[in-house]
């Protein structure tokens, strides 16, 4: 018990520390520029269909499911405004987010933690290149770049899902679905759920680069340093999410 | 490492497209709240906002023309307030236009109007022109009114509950019209009596008018009227031939003595006779232009 507490307080010392290394290194030269280019590809890009399909979903899912409550108070035409509240809101950046804790946090932790077991980390030092701006800084700043991207990316699919929603039953043109979308939405709604999505994007990339680089020997480790990458980062995203939404309204 | 050249254009599209999306989504709603494109301030003094905040629409003829964009007071009693309006219609708004607060449905948000003024002033605001303000309208002063109509109609309903009692029980004549059975049978009968005398009336007039009888012969025949004259006057030359005949009769001294002594008895008799029917003539034919004057009255007032 005492050992799982402690073994839990240095993990997250360690994490600190980490971050702190971070935020040293990332403003000093050399910058890594073309690798994080490279890394944005394959974080924004390469991720844009799975985050597309689900904002998709979850616009049409959403409309569809909240109609017959809105039905009930003949507030119908409130749909548009209520979903697109929602899902900039709320729904699709976390539901970016936990799809990128899945499969990008996941991928660095795995990949880092391979280059971990097999030495490529230390060759790396051993000839002079910085293993942590090239792996580390890219990775983190690319996610952190890139999560709000998606998220903009989902949020603007997720609103035509909702309007191909609509449009199953009863009829609405698109240009008065997006006019009642945007008489629902105010700055206080778009700007805290993008500045979180940095916070996610962020804490996405630099948990899975910490799991990875501190990957013990054993190709066992991989594994578990994905997994571990999967939930902490999962984890995180909803303790944010709940720290965002309080200072928002403490704020507002 | 090999990927790179050929994914760097995919990345600078997907960063676009993403930073053009938020772009699009920050400009529409800039776009509703007024914060882009050109602008016209203009400024109010309220009494009580009732509520207003910030971000709230502005209304001109039902369009929202701004936003309420600063709430800030001024003293204990006045608002000041300060709204965003678009300068495509500040041509509309005319310097004697003023605000006034109401509400967007029974749960909606505040929405401040635009009310234009009587018309007389024409010149449009400027920028940061001060404008008139209607008074809004509380919740609290609409309930003091419903009191108040609520108390007249309480005090109505108790006046008309006596009312009624008094009606139904009462011994005024009113409920006794009402609801005494005997004053109804009475009234009835009496009625039925007016009408039928009235009907007897109107057959006495009609025999009046073109009946045989004296009466409406004495009324209504001219050439009754004239007989009934030269009878007057045949009576009156008669009267004066006897009176000669006597003067004769006197001259006679047969009968002189007899006729002195029974001449002034006959001159007094005669005399009083005399005077008696011009009295009579003259109480007739006074009567008849009465009666006359009567049917001419009775018949207009027919037609």
């Amino acid at each position: 018990m005492f050992i799982q507490i402690r073994s839990g307080l240095s993990n997250a010392g360690d994490f600190i520390q980490f971050t702190g290394r971070f935020f040293k290194e990332v403003l000093r030269p050399p910058y890594e520029f073309k690798e994080f280019i490279r890394q944005c590809f394959s974080i924004g890009n390469r991720s844009l269909p799975l985050v597309a399909i689900t904002g998709f979903i979850m616009g049409l899912v959403l409309t569809i499911q909240t109609r017959p409550t809105l039905a009930a108070f003949g507030a119908e035409s409130w749909l548009p405004g209520m979903v697109s509240l929602s899902l900039i809101r709320e729904i699709s950046p976390v539901i970016t987010a936990l799809i990128c804790a899945g499969k990008i946090s996941s991928g660095i932790a795995a990949e880092l933690g391979s280059m971990k077991v097999t030495e490529q980390i230390d060759a790396m030092e051993v000839s002079g290149a910085d293993p942590f701006k090239y792996l580390v800084i890219t990775r983190v700043l690319a996610t952190t770049f890139m999560i709000p991207l998606l998220v903009v990316f989902a949020d603007c699919i997720g609103i035509y899902g909702g309007y191909l929603g609509m449009n199953m039953q009863s009829g609405i043109t698109l240009f008065r679905y997006v006019a009642k979308v945007f008489e629902a939405l105010s700055f206080s709604d778009i700007i805290p759920a993008t500045l979180k999505t940095f916070l996610f994007g962020f804490f996405i990339g630099m948990i899975g680069s910490h799991k990875g680089y501190t990957a013990s020997s054993g190709t066992e480790s991989v594994g578990k340093a994905a997994t571990s990458a999967v939930v902490a980062a999962s984890l995180i995203i909803f303790i944010i999410d709940m720290m965002a939404v309080q200072l928002t309204s403490l704020l507002t | 490492m090999k990927t790179h050249k050929g994914s760097a254009w995919k990345v600078g599209l997907f960063v676009i497209t993403g930073i053009g999306l938020f772009m699009f989504f920050i400009y529409f709603i800039g776009e509703q709240k007024n914060l882009f494109g050109s602008n016209i301030r203009l400024r109010s003094v309220f009494r009580n906002v009732s509520g207003l905040k910030t971000g709230n629409n502005v209304r001109l003829a039902g369009i929202n023309v701004g936003t309420v964009d600063d709430i800030t007071m001024l003293t204990d009693s006045s608002v000041l307030v300060e709204l965003i309006i678009r300068k495509n219609v500040q041509s509309f708004i005319k310097s004697d236009t003023r605000a006034s607060i109401g509400s967007d449905g029974l749960m909606g948000d505040k929405v401040l109007t635009l009310v234009p003024g009587p018309g007389a002033d024409q010149t449009p605001v400027k920028n940061n022109d001060l404008i008139l303000s209607n008074p809004g309208i509380e919740m609290e002063d609409i309930m003091k009114s419903v009191k108040g109509t609520v108390e007249n109609a309480g005090i109505i309903s108790r006046e008309l509950a006596v009312f009624t009692s008094k009606m139904n029980k009462g011994d005024g004549v009113l409920s006794k019209l009402i609801s005494d059975e005997e004053l109804s049978k009475s009234l009835k009968s009496t009625l039925t009596h007016l009408e039928s005398s009235s009907g007897d009336f109107e057959k006495f007039t009609q025999k009046m008018n073109n009946g045989k009888g004296a009466l409406s012969k004495l009324v209504s025949d001219e050439s009754f009227g004239n007989s009934l004259d030269s009878t007057m006057l045949n009576l009156q030359s008669s009267t004066k031939g006897l009176s000669e005949n006597m003067e004769a009769a006197q001259h006679n001294f047969l009968l002189r003595g007899f006729f002195n002594k029974k001449k002034k008895a006959d001159a007094k008799k005669a005399s009083a006779l005399l005077t008696q029917l011009k009295k009579q003539e003259r109480v007739t034919a006074d009567s008849l232009g009465r009666l006359r004057k009567n049917i001419v009255a009775d018949s207009t007032h027919r037609q």
